[in-house]
């Protein structure tokens, strides 16, 4: 595929990665280059109970200050405050979050507020800090989100009314543990819903108006793994090697967006998750093929690579013909991991779809869109399209 | 025409005037309110040996004070973007977007995101004015 002239770009992703079964035993190891010696770990009382944190404590030992997990399906900046007013009571200095978006991201926020001080309110807008934060370490239980390598963390601000992006270079976590063992509990409308968000993260990484040949390479990868491997999750949760798959997946698709932006798919399920509490992976998970029609004419040739990611590009398709093919795998793709198609299954109505539209052209994902949205009756359209 | 100093008083006042004199900007930021700071770090190798502060003040289309300051006054600004003295030419002379600064961290800003993502279009535009008159910058030859 061609790329502009002008194409320059930064790409930037430090973050370690120590992949394989059981690997979740090693933290205590794999911590140790970072300097930190009393880690508060992160999580949420679903992990706790679903036995996930034991072993990780264990191999942890001494070095665990203290387990903070009060934390809900949507983080919060006050969930935030108080994480960090626990680990700074208990003298961390190094966290180490197991669990998924929410309990990652609330964790990127405590690291900020260990180092800097303050409430995570006093951070309002891009790229403040100037020095590395508080060292990170990440075990994901979920394959989707790919916070463990971004530079993004999406906060609820109840006093705002709407997610807070946050977006900062030195807060990207330091390592990150990817055990196939720590998502094998994954019910199959989370593994389906966490394996749509780590795919529309690797579809609007190819379409954002940033994206580059790094990133690029990294989405389709990621789209042919997940293409291949998600239905061996949902079919049969103790897959290890699908899960495995998976969460390199969800990690590349990470590793792509997080560098080259996301569209107007974030942009529409931040602001449904906003309104209506729809979980991340799920609204984009409904929203991603009528999203893609709605940008088609503006980006025919990332859909084509969609398409061929997908494997259903035949000989002789041009571009456009390519795109449609990819949308309508992308429709069969959810419905056959058995992800929900319509937002009124989430409980969804009208009137919330016209707060949320309204809400989505504040969004920061929609600046990177490959069609330019002026108004919220577009995105109103879509809306109602999936409602 | 004499080109202007970079980011002096004399710099601000040709950035306002040509701001006014845009055929288009009063209706494109009909709905913006509120105080914009440019801070431009100190960097001494290129000619700016202290950092420069710049407050602009823009309300429903029109244009308020637009004076080099001091860091208190700036830091009062609803936004402020920081930044070093070459990105801010790149970004005067189009050779860098401003959205993608933000995001590639080249450029930093303090406020509300997503009124900035709501209002682009004016955000936009006076970055396009900030381009549309002859400027001396302080390492280029005389």
């Amino acid at each position: 595929m061609g790329y502009d002239s002008d194409l320059s770009f930064n790409y930037f992703g430090p973050t370690k990665i120590i992949f394989g079964i059981d690997s979740s035993k090693d933290v205590e190891i794999e911590m140790g280059p970072y300097g930190g010696t009393k880690a508060v770990v992160v999580t949420d009382e679903g992990i706790i109970k679903a036995g996930l944190i034991d072993h990780i404590v264990k191999a942890l030992g001494t070095k665990c200050v203290g387990v903070f997990s009060d934390i809900p399906q949507d983080t919060g900046v006050e969930v935030v405050d108080a994480g960090a007013a626990f680990a700074k009571k208990n003298g961390a200095d190094i966290v180490v979050s197991v669990g998924g978006g929410s309990v990652i991201d609330t964790a990127k926020g405590m690291c900020m507020i260990i180092t800097e001080g303050g409430s995570l309110r006093d951070f309002n807008g891009v790229q403040l800090l100037s020095r590395p934060q508080t060292p990170h370490v990440v075990i994901p239980t979920t394959a989707g989100t790919g916070s463990e390598v971004t530079n993004v963390a999406v906060i609820m601000d109840k006093q705002m009314g709407q997610k807070r992006l946050i977006v900062e270079h030195f807060n990207i976590p330091r390592l990150a543990i990817l055990d196939p063992k720590m998502t094998a509990k994954l019910p199959k409308l989370m593994t389906a819903g966490t394996g749509m968000d780590a795919m529309t993260h690797a579809v609007e990484a190819l379409h954002a108006m940033p994206h580059e040949p790094i990133t690029d390479g990294l989405a389709i990868h990621a789209i042919r793994l997940l293409s291949r491997y998600l239905p061996l999750c949902v079919a049969n949760g103790n897959d290890l090697v699908a899960r495995g798959q998976v969460q390199i997946a969800a990690t590349m698709a990470g590793w792509a967006f997080g560098l080259s932006g996301v569209g107007n798919i974030h942009a529409l399920a931040h602001s449904i998750g906003a309104v209506a509490h729809v979980p991340h992976g799920i609204a984009n998970g409904i929203l991603i093929a009528e999203c893609m029609e709605f940008n088609i004419e503006s980006c025919p040739e990332e859909y084509a690579l969609v398409a061929e990611a997908f494997g259903v590009r035949e000989k002789g398709m041009d571009d456009m013909d390519a795109a449609k093919a990819a949308i309508a795998a992308m429709r069969a793709f959810t419905k056959k991991i058995g992800h929900p198609q319509k937002l009124s299954e989430m409980k969804v109505k009208e009137n919330d779809i016209v707060k949320a539209a309204e809400l989505s052209l504040g969004d920061g994902a929609i600046l990177n869109n490959p069609r330019l949205v002026l108004d919220a009756s577009e995105m109103l359209g879509i809306y109602k399209k999936v409602l | 025409m004499a080109k202007i100093k970079a980011l002096t008083q004399e710099w601000l006042d040709a950035y306002k005037a040509a701001i006014v004199a845009d055929p288009e900007y009063k209706q494109i930021a009909k709905d913006w309110e509120g105080s914009v700071s440019l801070i431009c770090n100190a960097d001494p190798g290129k000619g700016i040996p202290e950092p420069i502060y710049m407050f602009q003040d823009y309300w429903h289309g029109d244009v308020g004070e637009f004076v080099v300051c001091d860091k208190a006054k700036a830091d009062s600004a609803k936004f402020v973007m920081t930044g070093d003295y070459s990105r801010w030419k790149q970004v005067a002379l189009k050779e860098l977007d401003a959205t993608k600064a933000l995001l590639q961290g080249k450029l930093k800003m303090k406020g509300d995101l997503p009124y900035v993502v709501r209002n682009i279009k004016t955000v936009n535009k006076v970055i396009d004015i900030l381009g549309a008159f002859e400027t001396q910058w302080p390492d280029d030859p005389e």
